[in-house]
């Protein structure tokens, strides 16, 4: 019954920070750029500075470690997983055997690359989602897709869309959590059985929340109506984003920093 | 003692940003056979205090037994315990999902195990104490029906369980008052004919006046009041109003008839005990009209 706790992370929390304050365009062509020189970079230097420069974001945005260390706790097991994989089924120089299992040079070289690239991968995304309120966020996007407009891309179609979703997850973790303690109230029993019996259980779960979310995207598509929306066209909006002196200065940073260390490693 | 709640404190997000303390030290003792109102401020911490009962919370410190059983111990049969302690949530019309009315009432017994024979029955007599007729309802879709019908098909869904205790969360919200004094007074009748302890949350002040015996007030996570309806409204009204709760209208008026001078007791709850009461204060009022 701890579901709203456990997908908590990556939720966004308000402070007054440099980061917090930048503008989300920048935030989010920060976050691409990084994860593209991730990609690139073979060595373990590129991925060190990488991860200092990402934890110093992190320091900067004066959230407290806790809850990012806290939200990748669930992560873990991916990378470690991914580590496992890497070590025993990478053909080279073999450094340990145990009957047919094999750990080798490569494997354990390759393993933990991928997993310190995996690890700040989510660190950066996470330090974006964690400092970015969903609706800044939501416009960020709106105005970078926007370029594509040329291309048939409806930006704000698009943005629209994933502001609602975003919106509704608390939403609907909050409804699965009630729906979920009143149907155990009537006994039912959602962690025991076999799988098939388990997504059996499901079924009085599901259907409740299936009826109220096509009943609560309906009550939003009419109360939407009664407001005149009409789509992105001539809409303009209340928060405009302004570049400002320190976004183009961490821009430029987070560039050349990723830029060196690519070209570096 | 059914249910026996000791310092119990409950708080949200431990350790998380959004960390809220819902119950601060909350001691009860609640008999078998009580009906029991409990009014509070939305956010106060009723329906937390609520999931405590039958174990779908348990406390972050502090001790909750249900008959005797500690449900934060590992291991107990916490199904035992819901199936004495019947929850209805708010808007429990959000949780049917079945085809038919019969099949979504006789969900709560086949999940406890009840053989297929006496399902029938127990899906006949919960439908006849939510007065709905078991003919006309059984094969109907719960979807088809009106808000205030699926409400009761929701409660017999849990009456059919046959719980010893019935916990209802605003049973009657968003309802119209047909329906309203409908629900309240199966909910009475239920109480009255099989002696089910109910503990009954509500924003109306009036209902609940006239049908508790035990009043609790809640009060950011704390219960500041545990009395009966009638000391509470004549004692403790400002304390009520202090923290933005209301009085019965009937009340009320007797507070403003004591304001202006008139010496009438302000503990009435119902009109008729209000018009006595009056009636009782005045001097032979026929005779000092003429």
């Amino acid at each position: 019954m701890k579901i709203s706790r456990n997908i908590s992370f990556g939720q966004y929390i308000p402070r007054d920070s440099l980061i917090h304050n930048l503008d989300p365009r920048v935030k989010i062509l920060s976050c691409l750029v990084m994860i593209i020189s991730l990609f690139l970079i073979t060595q373990f230097w590129g991925y060190l500075i990488l991860c200092s420069f990402t934890l110093g974001g992190i320091i900067i945005s004066q959230i407290h470690p806790k809850f990012i260390f806290q939200g990748l706790r669930n992560i873990l097991f991916i990378i470690i997983f991914t580590l496992i994989i890497h070590l025993f089924m990478t053909e080279g120089e073999v450094l340990y055997q145990v009957s047919f299992l094999k750990i080798t040079k490569e494997g354990l070289i390759n393993g933990l690359l991928i997993s310190f690239r995996l690890f700040i991968l989510i660190l950066v995304t996470y330090l974006l989602t964690l400092t970015t309120s969903p609706i800044s966020l939501t416009d960020g996007i709106e105005r970078l897709l926007s370029f594509f407009r040329f291309m048939g891309i409806p930006a704000h179609e698009i943005a629209m869309m994933m502001t609602i979703a975003l919106r509704f997850i608390p939403t609907l973790l909050e409804e699965t959590e009630k729906i979920m303690k009143a149907q155990i109230s009537r006994g039912a029993d959602f962690d025991s059985g076999n799988i098939f019996e388990r997504a059996k259980s499901l079924i009085p779960l599901l259907i409740p929340l299936f009826v109220n979310a096509f009943r609560r995207a309906d009550e939003l598509a009419i109360a939407m109506e009664a407001r005149c929306y009409r789509g992105g066209e001539g809409r303009t909006n209340y928060r405009e984003l302004k570049i400002r002196k320190t976004d183009i200065l961490t821009f430029a940073f987070t560039i050349i920093i990723t830029f060196v260390t690519s070209i570096m490693f | 003692m059914f249910i026996h709640l000791d310092e119990v404190y409950y708080t949200y997000n431990i350790d998380m940003p959004f960390e809220t303390k819902a119950l601060k030290n909350i001691n009860l003792e609640i008999q078998k056979g009580e009906f029991i109102g409990l009014i509070g401020h939305t956010g106060c911490g009723k329906t937390t205090l609520i999931q405590h009962f039958n174990g779908l919370l348990t406390p972050t410190s502090g001790k909750v037994y249900v008959e005797g059983i500690d449900t934060s111990k590992k291991g107990i049969d916490l199904k035992s315990i819901r199936r004495k302690v019947g929850l209805v949530f708010q808007y429990p019309e959000n949780q049917l999902f079945e085809e038919t009315v019969y099949k979504e009432v006789a969900f709560g017994p086949k999940k406890f195990g009840l053989p297929e024979d006496k399902i029938e029955n127990r899906v006949r007599e919960a439908l006849k104490m939510v007065d709905l007729d078991y003919n006309l309802y059984a094969e109907r879709s719960p979807f088809s029906l009106s808000g205030g019908e699926m409400r009761r098909v929701a409660l017999a869904s849990i009456l059919s369980i046959r719980p010893e205790m019935l916990v209802l969360d605003e049973p009657t919200a968003n309802l119209d008052p047909q329906s309203r004094n409908k629900i309240l007074s199966e909910i009475k009748a239920i109480h009255n004919n099989f002696g089910i302890t109910i503990v009954l949350v509500s924003h109306n002040m009036e209902k609940i006046a006239e049908m508790v015996d035990r009043l609790l007030v809640m009060h950011k996570g704390e219960i500041i009041m545990d009395s009966s309806p009638r000391d509470i409204f004549a004692n403790h009204a400002n304390d009520l109003l202090q923290v933005g709760l209301g009085l019965p209208q009937v009340t009320q008026c007797m507070y403003e008839l004591k304001e202006r001078g008139k010496k009438v007791y302000t503990g009435v709850l119902t009109v008729d005990e209000a018009a006595k009461e009056i009636l009782s204060r005045m001097k032979s009022p026929t005779v000092s009209r003429k």
